[in-house]
């Protein structure tokens, strides 16, 4: 039986002495020799379930062309490729080829497409043009335009696929609904950019809280000025600050003097402040947006002031109710929220409600202050930054609005505008003069203009040498690192001609890295990559996990999960993109991958996963221990959420991610008409038991079976993480009906635990074998065995998401050589990280045909 | 081609021979010439996806005679409760002398044949002689989306996961590239959550081609201002003269843009080439819009429409929903819309508790289809008939010409699964109305084994039966006799 570990061996064997180690002589291209020796090969070992007899998984080998130079169903002979290079086919129920008869076949193979990738590209380049992404727009707007301005709610959303990046290129496609909004929005912000000469008056609003005791109600013993965890109790700050009359664009500033109390010797309270509607109500049309939070650490009698801002512009108004006839004035409301969380609020369901929470910290909140617009500098830098101050302004207008149009150009495009590109805005800027009056209306409406050109919204890359490819490559560089456009450096670096260097360009991509808009990238591509959205959408079985979402109580909202606060699926979703940035800044192996030393966390976090001594909110490195079953991405509660049902685990949800996501294979789609397994089981608690039953039956079906057995097994050995993303190594008892949780009788912590333990009694069952490779039993063999014989396709895998991610489309089989590359560098240090991104960028695929010349 | 992808293979049936000429004569520089005479309305004002030409009877384009035919593609998500074989098609096997588990099936009988009606299709007992049933139909492209995706290509049978690749074409807009010019806007399209949703999670139905979804509007007070207030209370004159700059500046954009295109790498300037078409279009329905500032907008009553509802009501807004698609018909502002009603993904808006506030279940409405708890998952079909029998009704109680506004208008019922796991095959298919563009009603069809047909022929029918000549769209194989006279 051929194991994988045999094949790396033999893999790395060739790479030193190329064609000669097993004395198999290599086929020669052309069709002769695929008659003579290819042809015998799937006669032998593939054609009796891909031939005309069988076609199973859709692929039949009889009919493939075997003259790979003429380009003809090559997609396919990739796939042939792949399947035999990973050693996944034949089944091993099969009649095996030995290494040496495989692999003059895989060289075969690898050489005609090689032939024919060279002819082709020489011909016609793969399409890379697209559109920006809704996110790269919105980021390009801020760093253009030095306005932060929620943009994207009016734009149509990104072709959005799992496991696939929504900037690939075949799928962007454009459309007149599409500019037209493109336009609507430029005319949003273009408002916001430029700002009317007179300085605007600027709102101010103030309230106060005194100390005294609250005496209302169930508000009893809590201070008028102190907030408890969640808790919005009249006459309290935790109430809101209503203000009126306010300006509806420009920049606002929130001050206020805050401190905290600690009566169960925490050290950090994270204060959030939303604005927005009024939380106070009981209604489902509120709608907030957050605006900071600040991390309260000083005792009542030492507050500090803290200050927080934004945009007016993104947070929603609640517009004034009709009321006898006339309209009351708009409002927003702005409201801090106490969200100190160290995982034990829901041990009483009653908790959250004051003054159940005696021992709890409250914040204490003295005054806040509103003030919008901030006009200290006036007109505002961002304005400036467009319409400079100079004397040409007012000797010579035309060539001062020359002179605007060619700065600003210059930065939407990326690229120095040509003289044409700006004589023709000029001309659009005198149609609408007359009409707008003012420079600063009829800039905004030119510059919006600008902002609906081609050279602002695509992706292009320029023919000959008209324009710098350089400034491609800037380009290029910040959209993937940063979502977002050039800086000033990239620019410059461009324009010197230094940037192609692989050097300079090392460093640049260090830099790049380093730099906080780096986030926008991890963030990003972690959350594509590894599918984690769906986590936020899979219902919790609230029977089964009463302890795990924080739900409303009462009122008609009673029963749904409380909104407007950070929940623990936000933070496992925090987790996991944190960790991927922690790999990155360490520069450590993608090994961790599969297994740390270390995991991302906060409190919350901490608590749910068992681990002690992780105080506050902020998420960090923490080391942690083989009792905690953590360790890598394979137990982050984002994955394990993701793909369970809410209830139970979901083996064959969990093994195509880690086939797609982690080992890089294309899983397909099971056949139309089988029932989903989410639908027979795992509604219930008692159906819940009998997912493993399923897909043994399932598995009996031979149609079925044919994928089944190179799934299931990779999903198994999850079975210990429940559906929350817990260790949960025992189970109720097979075939027992189990009582349901009572909210009344099991009330708090100890009532949960009571009933948790006196449901599960048995062991889960997580072992299996895996396909081409050994039994495995639960997470750690698991692990152990990713690492001792997958390592190789793992970072292949990293490298091509990352690649794929970087250049906006698909890699196809022409990528193969240049993937090849970069993988045999990154495996000579060791699979790091951060080098992998550096010699991604410094790849010829990434840096476009060009470099080529 | 070997190179990066193939651009979609199968050609969308979108253009006739003769939309194509119209395209050729219409050159857009002779349109714009012809737009500064006639002035027009502000760039960004209509939404509405192409503006139309002329309003009603009393505008028709010269040479447009006869009455005005219609069609709306109206969806529900989930599927709908088939208590009967795998999907959805009776078991034969099945003894159930009384046919009792028929009673809650969407299904209004059990046998293909003349109609008669169980509980759950109760609301459509009176328009028995204006609907049919058409059972085991279904969207090859759509088999290989999955249950909770196969809603994407319902109105368009697109390919996607195939030699498609993308999303194409739906059958609203083949018919409104034909005849969209008639009416002042081409087409309405609607849905309760509005936006174009994305891949694999679509919020419309409408496409205008391959991967171009059309925005669909969901707030009644914003489509009613689109369809009968579109000057937002500007002056014609003064809409006129900002349209008129409006095309000077596109003008000025695509010739910036076409010298752009031409410093492009050839394979980008496919790319650009797609951006110019959609400046064009632009362009157009700018061109469009100043001609039909030309015709009065008509005058609506409102009383008795409740713009300002909310999901909260889900009747209430389902029938404003269906209103303003009757009075878009009713004016002749439009012949073809699409709504959505209900989608699949919608675990983030309010429809995702329609079945709490309508029938005080107690869980997601999506659930109904899962767990099959008969009562309710009967009780909540028939809700949605009596909203749809409300606008069938509405439609009918409508003098026309002979007869009434049903008889020319096409209504597409339907879902794109029919049962408890979502499949992907056999939908529940209702059609209504267009018993004067040459439909037979009062049947339940069923098209199983030896007489399986791809749902797409009932689009060719469809699109057949007002005007537009085609032979095939997407996968068809050919008319639809069965339920023509």
């Amino acid at each position: 039986m051929t194991s994988w570990s045999q094949a790396i061996v033999f893999f790395q064997l060739t790479l030193l002495c190329p064609l000669v180690a097993f004395g198999a002589t290599p086929i020669a291209p052309g069709t002769d020799e695929y008659d003579a020796r290819v042809r015998p090969f799937f006669k032998a070992y593939c054609i009796k379930c891909h031939g005309p007899d069988n076609s199973k998984g859709g692929l039949t080998l009889h009919t493939l062309d075997g003259d790979l130079a003429s380009g003809r169903g090559l997609e396919r002979w990739e796939d042939v490729l792949e399947a035999l290079e990973s050693v996944e086919m034949p089944p091993e129920d099969e009649p095996q080829p030995d290494e040496a008869e495989r692999k003059v076949v895989t060289d075969w193979i690898n050489k005609g497409l090689g032939i024919y990738v060279e002819k082709a590209s020489r011909e016609a380049p793969a399409t890379t043009a697209r559109r920006l992404t809704n996110f790269e727009y919105e980021n390009t707007m801020r760093d253009l335009l030095d306005v932060d301005l929620n943009l994207i709610q009016d734009l149509p959303k990104d072709p959005l696929k799992p496991y696939h990046f929504n900037n690939t290129a075949e799928f962007m496609l454009l459309g007149p609904e599409q500019i037209d909004r493109y336009l609507q929005v430029a005319r949003t912000a273009m408002a916001s950019a430029i700002v009317d000469p007179e300085k605007p008056e600027t709102h101010k609003s103030r309230q106060e809280w005194d100390s005294g005791e609250s005496n209302k109600g169930f508000a009893k013993s809590l201070n008028r000025n102190e907030i408890a965890i969640q808790n919005s109790r009249r006459g309290t700050p935790g109430q809101g600050m209503g203000v009126r009359d306010f300006p509806r664009t420009g920049e606002f500033r929130i001050r206020f003097q805050a401190s905290a109390v600690f009566p169960n010797g925490a050290t950090e309270l994270p204060l959030r402040f939303v604005m927005g509607y009024s939380l106070n109500i009981n209604s489902s049309t509120q709608e907030v947006t957050p605006v900071g939070v600040v991390h309260l650490r000083s005792p009542r009698d030492n507050p500090q002031i803290y200050e927080l801002g934004g945009r007016i512009e993104n947070y929603p108004v609640q517009l004034g109710k009709v009321h006898k006839g006339k309209r009351r004035p708009d409002t927003l409301t702005i409201t801090p929220q106490n969200i100190y969380d160290d995982g034990t609020l829901n041990d009483d369901n009653r908790f959250l409600y004051w003054p159940r929470q005696p021992d709890m910290p409250r914040a204490v909140i003295d005054w806040i202050e509103f003030e919008a617009p901030i006009t200290e500098v006036w007109p505002p830098e961002h304005h400036t930054r467009i319409l400079f101050d100079s004397p040409l302004r007012q000797s010579e207008p035309r060539k001062y609005v020359h002179e605007v149009l060619s700065r600003f150009m210059s930065r939407a495009y990326r690229r120095p505008a040509t003289t044409e590109e700006v004589n023709r805005f000029l001309k659009v800027h005198d149609l609408l003069k007359p009409e707008l009056g003012t420079i600063e209306a009829t800039m905004r409406e030119t510059l919006a203009m600008v902002l609906v050109t081609p050279q602002f919204l695509l992706h292009t890359k320029a023919d000959g040498e008209v324009i710098g490819h350089e400034f491609e490559l800037a380009s290029a560089l910040s959209y993937f690192l940063w979502g977002s456009m050039p800086d000033k450096e990239l620019i410059e670096l461009a324009s010197s001609g230094d940037l192609n260097d692989s050097a300079v360009l090392a460093k640049q991509v260090r830099r790049m890295l380093a730099d906080p808009r780096s986030n926008d990238f991890v963030s990003n591509f972690t959350n594509q990559w590894l599918s984690l959205p769906k986590m936020k959408t899979v219902p919790i079985n609230r029977d089964l996990f009463p302890r795990f979402l924080y739900y409303v109580e009462a009122g008609e909202r009673a029963g749904t999960e409380k909104p407007y606060i950070p929940t623990i699926r936000d933070h496992m979703i925090d987790e996991t993109v944190a960790f991927i940035a922690e790999l990155i800044r360490r520069n450590a192996s993608v090994t961790n991958l599969v297994d740390s030393d270390f995991a991302m966390l906060n409190q919350p976090l901490a608590a749910h996963y068992g681990v002690e001594g992780v105080e506050g909110h902020r998420i960090r490195p923490v080391p942690i221990k083989p009792d905690h079953h953590l360790g890598g991405l394979l137990t982050h509660g984002s994955v394990l959420i993701g793909n369970g049902t809410g209830s139970a685990p979901h083996p064959i949800y969990r093994a195509v991610w880690l086939r797609e996501a982690i080992l890089g294979d294309q899983v397909k789609a099971p056949p139309a008409e089988v029932p989903a397994l989410t639908d027979s089981a795992g509604d219930s608690a008692e159906q819940a038991l009998s997912i493993k039953d399923l897909l043994a039956k399932h598995r009996t079906v031979e149609s079925c079976n044919d994928c089944h057995v190179r799934l299931d097994p990779w999903g198994i050995p999850f079975e210990r993480y429940n559906a929350i993303g817990k260790y949960q190594p025992l189970v109720p008892k097979e075939g027992t009906r189990v009582r349901g949780f009572d909210k009344k009788k099991d009330n708090d912590l100890a009532g949960y635990t009571e009933y948790v333990e006196s449901v599960n009694m048995q062991e889960v069952q997580a072992n299996a074998r895996v396909p081409h490779g050994p039994n495995v039993d639960s997470m750690p063999q698991l692990k152990a065995h990713l690492l001792k014989s997958r390592k190789h396709d793992i970072a292949e895998n990293v490298i091509r998401r990352l690649l794929t991610y970087g250049i906006g489309r698909e890699l196809n089989y022409r990528d193969r050589s240049d993937v090849e590359k970069i993988l045999s560098l990154s495996r000579e240090n060791g699979f790091l990280l951060q080098d992998m991104i550096v010699a991604i960028c410094q790849s010829s695929t990434f840096r476009g045909a060009t470099n080529n010349k | 081609m070997p190179s990066a992808k193939a651009p979609p293979s199968v050609a969308p049936p979108t253009t006739s021979n003769e939309t194509q000429e119209v395209m050729k004569h219409k050159s857009w520089h002779l349109d714009r010439r012809e737009l500064l005479k006639g002035g027009g309305v502000a760039l960004a004002l209509p939404l509405l996806n192409g503006m139309g030409k002329a309003m009603g009877a009393m505008s028709k384009a010269p040479g447009e005679g006869g009455m005005p035919k219609r069609m709306l593609v109206s969806y529900f998500a989930y599927g709908a409760y088939m208590p009967d074989g795998p999907s959805g098609v009776p078991a034969r096997k099945k003894n159930d002398p009384k046919n009792e588990h028929h009673q809650w099936s969407w299904w209004p009988c059990k046998d293909a044949g003349p109609l008669s009606f169980n509980k759950s299709s109760a609301p459509f007992a009176l328009l028995k002689d204006n609907i049919s049933y058409l059972r085991g139909l279904d969207h090859a492209g759509g088999w290989k989306l999955g249950g909770h995706s196969s809603g994407d290509v319902f109105a368009t049978g697109a390919d996607m996961m195939g030699a498609e690749k993308t999303n194409n074409i739906s059958i609203d807009q083949v018919a409104a590239q034909r005849h969209g010019h008639k009416t002042r806007y081409s087409a309405l399209v609607l849905g309760t959550e509005g936006g174009t949703g994305s891949y694999g999670s679509c919020k419309t139905l409408s496409h205008r081609g391959p991967g171009r979804p059309i925005l669909s509007m969901h707030k009644p007070q914003e489509i009613f201002n689109r369809l009968f207030n579109p000057y937002a209370g500007k002056g014609v004159e003064q809409v006129r003269a900002g349209l008129k700059r409006d095309a000077s500046i596109l003008d000025l954009v695509l010739e910036h843009s076409q010298s752009f295109k031409n410093r492009l790498g050839r394979q980008d300037q496919g790319k650009v080439d797609e951006y110019l078409d959609s400046i064009r279009a632009l362009e157009q329905r700018v061109e469009r819009t100043s001609k039909w500032s030309h015709q009065p907008l008509p005058e609506i009553d409102t009383k008795g429409l409740n713009l300002e509802v909310s999901h909260k009501d889900p009747e209430e807004y389902i029938r404003c929903m269906y209103d303003l698609i009757y009075l878009a018909f009713q004016t002749d502002s439009t012949r073809f819309a699409t709504l959505m009603l209900e989608s699949e993904q919608s675990s983030s808006s309010e429809m995702w508790n329609y079945a709490t506030y309508v029938l005080g279940y107690k869980g997601a409405t999506h659930d109904i289809a899962h767990k099959r708890p008969a009562d309710y998952s009967g009780q909540w079909d028939q809700w949605r008939a009596k909203q749809h029998a409300y606008f069938l009704q509405r439609l009918r109680d409508t003098p026309e010409g002979d007869g009434n506004m049903l008889d020319r208008t096409l209504v597409l019922w339907g879902s794109a699964h029919p049962h408890a796991s979502h499949s992907t095959k056999n939908y529940p298919i209702q059609l209504a109305g267009g018993s004067k563009l040459g439909f037979r009603h009062g049947h339940l069809h069923e098209f199983v084994g030896a007489k399986k047909v791809p749902l797409t022929n009932l689009f060719v029918s469809m699109l057949n039966a007002v005007d537009v000549p085609v032979k095939k769209f997407a996968d068809s194989t050919g008319p639809m006799t069965e339920v023509l006279r």
